[in-house]
């Protein structure tokens, strides 16, 4: 789903907000601009409703009644109102103040002067009686103007907007409504124009900033864009392939990083995988090339009883190789699922040793060799069992890589936190460039050292993964007089 | 024709030695690279099956000294299937090269091709007049019918067609029929050439007093 992906989510949010924001401002913008320009507007009002009220509400009627419009005229107008003509600056109804000339007066009443300065200013202006009679407006008073209606009988002041009409009307005591209008068509003009402007800007501001977003989004994704590349092509199995991490200091880089410290794991893990397999095929080919040459060869033709016999011997020598092979590698198989399950109990490491230290005696009798032990009480949590696969093991080897009448030195003892076992042996050591590899599967340091002592290089290890498994190390050194030196350490109940 | 087996594994160069016995072979064994290489030194052996991971002087090792003075044919027995190792047994100077497990009878059949090889036959029938020698199956014929032979008799009868028309000495003889197991009582190879004579005609096999013997 395109929805989904990240770029395209990262984009509707980003144009989302791009876009409140952008409405937001302008918007902002433009409700400031117009209430400014309102403002000024009905303070030029306010400021022209001072001088004009009291000719609007008729006071001036009793200072100056020759100048008063003749209430007469007026008589006869109301039913013309009323029948809903709306009254034109030309008509006769007209307020009689302007037909007759300004004002000559002063003092809070508006001038002649004032009056002809508001008219240019567009100001125009109106009155009603309390019976919606309307006494006074200008000549330049729109026709038309609806008496304001009042919520209540309060007197006050209040605005309006109306048909691009500002007007303030003001209802005096006398119950007069006195209204004093301009018009703002120009201004809403104005302001229009504004809008539309902001509203260009701000799609403007939304497609170049979307666009941006579009090009940050892609240039940002590109390397995760290589990674799923390089995962891909890894997945398909080429595992020699890496993600190309230039950038190591960015979070995709250390990603990249990380990756590709993993998939060099992965790959060793599969060419040890490999190799363990090609070794354990390698390891049966030459049992499985005596049984078929064996038999082969026995078949040929008529043989005697003891031929036979040999003949079998040989195989089942061949099958006990590979058993032992199977079990060995079966052993490495559990314990490499962790499925090898210790039986752990306290146990005296040198009650174990002792135990197997009797067990090769008689191989070591063959060639001559003593073993030497110096075993001290050294308890431990161990599977007994294990554990004297590991020394049976090591004694074998020091025996079996010893020259003749040799001494192998065998000794056990507490050291601090941990039970020590060391077998030394006098043999020829370990080559230096061998000994890191010693616990190696299937490594051995003669490649051919195999058959006939039965070996299958697996011995040394299955000890690793059993000491490990008891929490413990297993080292070798060559010893400065000769021979080789093995160390377990296993941690003390 | 004699054979030499280099193989350290005891159950599988005792049961190469038997079959190669039973084919009529003489045969010498040794158990690992050194013995082997100074049994290959000494001797004219017809081909050497040699095995590549031993103890001590491995086979690449062998064969690489073998190569300073002997061309001698030599099978190489490798528990490694890999092409690298192919390649590098090859380059090293071995003539041919079998992975273990192997079948006996396509080991047989490489070891006869090899020795062929290295007498220039292209065939496995060898005709002298009236006589023609199948090396595959190891008899003789006269006139198209099949004279019964023993193993020893026919060794003697194939190692002389293969030198054809060469005096070849009691010494090379001793050599290529009879191997370390064999008492070598000189009048021994006596009695197989008068048998052959009885049953292939008395001028079937030349004697050159003081020389050896010949097939003309």
């Amino acid at each position: 789903m395109i929805t989904q992906s990240i770029k395209w989510r990262l984009q509707a949010w980003h144009g989302f907000l791009l876009l409140c924001l952008v409405t937001g401002l302008m918007t902002g913008f433009y409700t400031y601009e117009r209430r400014v320009k309102m403002q000024a507007v009905d303070n030029e009002l306010l400021e022209a409703m001072t001088p004009l009220l009291p000719r609007l509400e008729g006071r001036g009627e009793g200072q100056r009644g020759r100048r008063l419009p003749p209430p007469r005229e007026f008589d006869d107008g109301p039913p013309r109102f009323e029948d809903g003509r709306p009254p034109r600056p030309e008509d006769d109804f007209v307020p009689p103040e302007d037909r007759r000339g300004p004002p000559a007066g002063h003092g809070p009443q508006a001038s002649e002067r004032e009056l002809q300065l508001l008219t240019s200013a567009n100001i125009y202006y109106l009155a009603w009686r309390a019976d919606g009679t309307q006494t006074v407006a200008s000549a330049n008073a729109p026709a038309g103007v609806p008496k304001p209606v009042l919520s209540g009988t309060k007197p006050g002041k209040a605005f309006r907007t109306r048909a691009g009409q500002r007007e303030i009307f003001h209802l005096v005591p006398n119950g007069t409504i006195a209204l004093i209008g301009k018009s703002i068509t120009t201004i809403e003009a104005d302001l229009r124009r504004l809008a539309l402007a902001l509203a260009g800007i701000g799609a403007g501001i939304v497609v170049v900033g979307f666009a941006g977003g579009w090009w940050f989004a892609t240039r940002a994704l590109r390397p995760i864009a290589a990674i799923s590349q390089a995962a891909r092509e890894i997945a398909e199995g080429d595992l020699a392939r890496r993600i190309n991490a230039s950038e190591t200091e960015s979070e995709l880089g250390q990603l990249a990083a990380v990756l590709n410290s993993t998939f060099t794991r992965l790959d060793a893990a599969f060419a040890q995988q490999k190799q363990f397999t090609s070794d354990a095929a390698h390891e049966l080919r030459t049992p499985v090339a005596v049984i078929l040459t064996q038999i082969q060869s026995t078949l040929n033709k008529e043989r005697s009883s003891a031929e036979y016999r040999e003949t079998l011997e040989a195989c089942q020598r061949a099958a006990q190789r590979m058993r032992r092979l199977i079990e060995s590698l079966l052993e490495l198989a559990r314990f490499d699922a962790g499925q090898a399950q210790l039986k752990q109990m306290p146990f005296d490491l040198a009650a174990i040793t002792r135990d197997c230290a009797e067990l090769v005696q008689p191989l070591a009798q063959q060639r001559g060799i003593k073993i030497f032990s110096n075993l001290e009480t050294a308890n431990s949590q161990v599977d007994p069992e294990r554990l004297s696969q590991v020394v049976t093991n090591l004694l074998t080897n020091a025996v079996n890589y010893n020259r003749n009448d040799g001494e192998v030195r065998v000794t056990t003892q507490l050291n601090g936190n941990s039970v020590v076992l060391t077998v030394a042996d006098t043999g020829p050591g370990i080559p230096a460039e061998h000994l890191p590899k010693i616990f190696d599967r299937f490594y051995r340091i003669d490649s051919a050292r195999t058959s006939a002592q039965g070996r299958t290089g697996l011995g040394l290890a299955i000890c690793k993964l059993i000491v490990e498994a008891h929490g413990g190390s297993i080292a070798a050194i060559n010893l400065s007089g000769g021979g080789a030196e093995f160390t377990v350490r296993l941690p003390k109940t | 024709m004699r054979i030499l087996i280099v193989e350290d594994e005891p159950d599988l160069r005792s049961a190469l030695a038997r079959a190669l016995r039973d084919e009529g072979y003489a045969v010498d064994a040794a158990d690992n690279g050194e013995d082997g290489l100074f049994n290959a030194e000494g001797t004219d052996y017809d081909a050497i099956v040699l095995d590549v991971m031993m103890p001590g002087m491995d086979g690449w090792e062998v064969l690489r000294r073998l190569r300073e003075t002997k061309k001698t044919p030599v099978l190489m027995l490798t528990a490694r299937d890999a092409a690298r190792d192919r390649v590098k047994g090859l380059d090293t100077g071995a003539d041919d090269y079998v992975v273990k497990p192997f079948d006996l009878d396509e080991l047989l059949a490489r070891l006869r091709a090899l020795i062929r090889r290295t007498t220039n036959q292209t065939t496995n029938t060898i005709g002298i007049g009236d006589v023609t020698i199948d090396t595959a199956a190891r008899t003789v014929a006269l006139k198209r019918k099949l004279v019964e032979i023993t193993a020893r008799e026919y060794a003697l009868i194939e190692f002389l067609a293969r030198h054809r028309g060469e005096v070849v000495t009691r010494t090379q003889l001793y050599e290529h029929l009879f191997d370390e197991n064999d008492s070598s009582m000189s009048n021994l190879l006596d009695v197989h050439v008068s048998n052959v004579r009885k049953k292939l005609g008395a001028e079937f096999i030349v004697t050159r007093r003081g020389h050896g013997y010949c097939i003309e």
